[in-house]
């Protein structure tokens, strides 16, 4: 996934610490792409375990009444924490991966860092629009009824 | 095996790709639309209270079950899902969708077990448990899409 280019020369040097490394663990060297695939297999593998926890609660379809409590715990409190939280996961695994993607498919590797941050304000973009109201009605029902701005809701 | 793993790698790229327009799609229908939004956006009930419709939902549930029916996050999912038209459109999407998801998903799962799991057959048993479990939430997926409105 890490892509060699001009400004990044391919990591050879070996210190001792990583030579005489036994260990299961390696310690990564984290760079700006380095941190960018550790968060992206976190992301990842939340995502997988979100994944299963939905499926599995959308067997509740069969049933109206399982459903409509279902759908009614989501909008408790702590689900709309975890629905932003989710939403700040999927966009960024999301815009992380379709940078992998044109750098593997259309060679964007030399317009790296560019794409890294061009993205990362789109990744922002989605987690603020997408994420409003989630916020929105968290603030609602902190501070009281009318006291969030409604913008584009 | 070689060849199956670059099929997959490409696959995996694919299938993400897909992925982004298709949670696009579904964050906006389950969330957005203020018509087939099961999850009423602006609103925090409290425990186990039915959150209240828009208009456009309400007014959507009465038009597809008659002036009767109450729009209940049930009613308003089967909007979609029992209408004799859309339904097929539907249905078609979210089993393609709960495919693209799984395989991208448990695809993923599984290159991260490689790189931590050594022993051969430590990666043996935690490859098949894993899409074992994929099988089977294909199956209870698409089980709960299809049988939905019957």
């Amino acid at each position: 996934m890490a892509v060699d280019t001009k400004e990044r020369p391919p990591a050879t040097q070996q210190t001792d610490a990583t030579a005489e490394q036994e260990s299961r663990v390696q310690p990564y060297r984290i760079r700006t792409g380095m941190f960018a695939w550790m968060m992206h297999r976190l992301t990842g593998v939340g995502l997988v375990v979100y994944l299963v926890i939905h499926i599995w609660g959308l067997t509740a379809l069969t049933d109206p009444e399982t459903f409509n409590a279902l759908i009614a715990k989501y909008h408790s409190p702590i689900f709309k924490v975890g629905e932003f939280g989710l939403l700040v996961a999927v966009a960024y695994h999301a815009m992380n991966g379709l940078r992998i993607v044109l750098i593997d498919f259309l060679g964007w590797s030399p317009k790296q860092k560019k794409l890294f941050w061009t993205l990362g304000a789109v990744t922002l973009t989605i987690v603020a629009v997408g994420g409003w109201p989630s916020i929105y009605a968290l603030g609602e029902w902190l501070l009281g009824p009318g006291s969030m701005p409604t913008l584009f809701l | 095996m070689a060849q199956t793993n670059a099929l997959n790698w490409f696959l995996h790229r694919i299938t993400g790709t897909f992925l982004i327009f298709m949670l696009i799609t579904h964050f906006w229908v389950q969330h957005y639309d203020h018509q087939a939004a099961s999850v009423t956006h602006e609103v925090v009930t409290e425990k186990n209270e039915m959150p209240d419709y828009p208009e456009e939902a309400k007014a959507g549930v009465e038009a597809r079950f008659g002036p009767d029916a109450e729009a209940t996050p049930y009613q308003v999912v089967m909007q979609r899902l029992a209408d004799p038209v859309y339904a097929v459109l539907w249905k078609g999407f979210n089993i393609l969708f709960l495919i693209v998801a799984l395989h991208h998903g448990f695809y993923g799962l599984n290159n991260v077990m490689t790189d931590y799991i050594r022993n051969p057959m430590g990666r043996l048993v935690a490859k098949s448990l894993s899409w074992t479990l994929a099988l089977g939430l294909l199956i209870i997926g698409m089980y709960s899409v299809i049988t939905a409105g019957w």
